[in-house]
């Protein structure tokens, strides 16, 4: 199936990728630095940093405080109104709760005042519900009634709840499109300018020849650069992969093809160096946000999600996630595999049909 | 024996400042290249040379006419052409980060052929770079490359495009001893040039272009018998330059 020239071809085209190692170096430092930076930031939430404020200060108020400070999702500093609400404005405290003079829970119903930054909006809602939550749970002590129902959570699928894992197929998916285009898209350009590929064309080569070749090397390149950052995940964080490696690299390759197919369609469409970098940057950017790289696409409006979902880079990254938090493998039918296998197909064509040697080679 | 033969060879193009319009920048030319012959085509910029030369490499589809190369139709079968030609394009490039040995390996393999990278080293003179780098090479030492390049798959013809614009007067010599040697090996080279002293020198036949036309087609001698001025207008009989200028005119090219 393939020929002893494009076999050739891959290794020379491999050689010069890999000769270019100030561009292997900068294509993992960044997708590396942004894993290396979870690292540091800690698996489980943060706790909320409120301030008490007592201006109660008798007995009832100190069990009071006491309860809260032990609650594991707050932070507490008690102190003076003063100081907690320099504290609040500068952020260093999300919300205060004050208790009033008359503080005492063992006569009626005690009204706290919480005093919150408005311009923390989106959290306003949760810091009130926990706040709301873990008050209930210091009254239930205070008055020591028992607690009608406890909710106790177990993830079914058993699978690591870090943001890390959740973020590094996205990572892999989006290092991958990046490398693919550049790899092919950018350099047909570069190899037209510079009258490589018309220099290429007099000689008996075809197009198939040189497609498939520059294909190949890219898939080595990109495969070599990812398990760099695959195994950083997996021996410094402890990412677990829950599908084989088989899966995950078949998944990989396939997807690598079809952004060098694009790639290739770029190529061919853009003229210049100018015009490709517009070109492949209004393909990219729309993706790293739609795409569910960093967030999933289902908390994006609603309006938006049925066109994500069929994005080429948004069924690569789910296709990645599902083999690698889902424990997938490649073979399960999958819409997330079936939709890679679709844009590999749709994307082939596309090259083939834009990629003439007369006109690319200029 | 003819080796190429041209006829009524055409090509056309859009004028770029006006798309509705076209020109034929290449305007129904015919020519034979006997086997064994240095055949050049000398025209100022403009004139038609290079998509001339490229439409018989198969680079640029033909629009009308045809082109016979060794018997095979270049129109129909352009990959059996490209077989047995060398070809120095105007601009040579080459991927940066291989040696010269790694892209003459290359370009053998691109003819599925296994070469011996020194020895075409050693005929161009630069068994002492095997190592370097194409950029590392100077203007001269260039040119001379990218002929190794089109000798891999020892063709039977060589197309050179401008082979001496812009290299000094030691590297243009040293050049035109390299053609005459190949060309005494038995190779057929075609080259363009606006250089007259080269034409005449090296070739033994020209063609004059211009506007798309060929104007005129002899040995250099009897170029200069039929068309330099007349004895009478100037002091020396002229050599090919004045039969250039008196066949094109003295007009600015651009």
């Amino acid at each position: 199936m393939i020929t002893s020239l494009q076999l050739h071809l891959s290794k020379v085209f491999l050689k010069i990728f890999l000769r270019d190692i100030q561009s292997m170096i900068f294509n993992i430092f960044f997708p590396l630095a942004f894993i290396a930076a979870f690292m540091f930031s800690g698996s489980g939430s943060e706790s909320i940093n409120i301030g008490v404020i007592d201006n109660a200060s008798n007995i009832s108020s100190k069990n009071f405080t006491d309860l809260i400070k032990r609650d594991p999702l707050f932070e507490v500093t008690q102190g003076s109104e003063i100081n907690l609400k320099e504290q609040l404005l500068s952020g260093e405290q999300v919300a205060i709760i004050v208790v009033p003079e008359s503080f005492d829970y063992t006569e009626g119903t005690n009204e706290l005042k919480l005093l919150l930054d408005a311009s923390q909006v989106r959290q306003i809602s949760q810091i009130r519900t926990a706040i709301e939550n873990s008050l209930l749970s210091v009254e239930r002590k205070l008055s020591n009634t028992e607690p009608m129902f406890s909710l106790k959570v177990e993830d079914f699928k058993a699978r690591p709840q870090r943001y890390v894992d959740f973020l590094l197929p996205g990572l892999l998916a989006f290092m991958l499109m990046n490398l693919s285009l550049g790899g092919s898209g950018f350099n047909i350009v570069e190899y037209r300018r510079r009258g490589i590929l018309k220099r290429l064309f007099v000689t008996p080569i075809e197009p198939k020849d040189f497609i498939t070749s520059i294909v190949l090397a890219r898939m080595m390149i990109v495969v070599i650069q990812l398990s760099a950052v695959l195994g950083f995940a997996i021996l410094l964080l402890g990412v677990r992969i829950e599908g084989s490696l088989f899966s995950l690299y078949g998944m990989i390759m396939l997807s690598t093809f079809i952004f060098l197919c694009l790639g290739f369609c770029f190529g061919s469409l853009a003229k210049t160096q100018e015009a490709i970098r517009p070109l492949v940057t209004s393909f990219t950017f729309p993706q790293l946000i739609l795409s569910g790289v960093f967030f999933p696409i289902s908390s994006l409006p609603d309006i938006i999600q049925p066109i994500a979902q069929f994005l080429p880079l948004s069924v690569v990254v789910t296709g990645l996630r599902n083999i690698a938090l889902d424990g997938i493998s490649l073979f399960t039918l999958d819409a997330s595999i079936f939709g890679v296998i679709v844009w590999a197909v749709l994307s082939f064509f596309l090259a083939t049909k834009y990629f003439v040697w007369k006109e690319v080679a200029g | 024996m003819n080796i190429i033969e041209v006829k009524d060879l055409q090509k056309s193009y859009l004028r770029p400042e006006n798309k509705n319009e076209s020109f034929n920048a290449v305007d129904g030319i015919s020519f034979n290249i006997k086997a064994k012959e240095i055949y050049g085509i000398l025209g100022p910029n403009g004139a038609g040379k290079t998509t001339t030369l490229e439409m018989l490499e198969g680079l640029k589809d033909i629009n009308s006419g045809t082109a016979m190369i060794d018997g095979i139709d270049v129109k129909k079968h352009p990959y059996k052409v490209k077989k047995i030609i060398g070809v120095q394009l105007q601009a040579n490039e080459y991927f940066d980060k291989l040696d010269l040995s790694e892209l003459l390996i290359l370009f053998g393999k691109l003819y599925s052929e296994d070469i011996d990278y020194m020895d075409l080293l050693e005929k161009v003179g630069l068994s002492d770079k095997v190592k370097a780098k194409p950029k590392q090479l100077s203007g001269g030492q260039k040119q001379r490359f990218s002929i190794a390049c089109a000798l891999v798959n020892n063709p039977k013809i060589l197309f050179l495009d401008e082979p001496t614009t812009g290299l000094d007067p030691q590297a243009k010599r040293n050049l035109w001893k390299l053609v005459k040697e190949l060309n005494h090996l038995g190779m057929t080279i075609v080259l363009t040039t606006h250089n007259m002293e080269e034409a005449e020198y090296l070739c033994d036949r020209i063609a004059i272009m211009d506007g798309g036309k060929i104007i005129a087609e002899d040995t250099p001698q009897e170029l200069i018998n039929k068309h330099a001025p007349e004895p009478s207008d100037l002091p020396l009989q002229g050599n090919i330059e004045d039969v250039f200028l008196t066949l094109t005119g003295h007009n600015l090219r651009d």
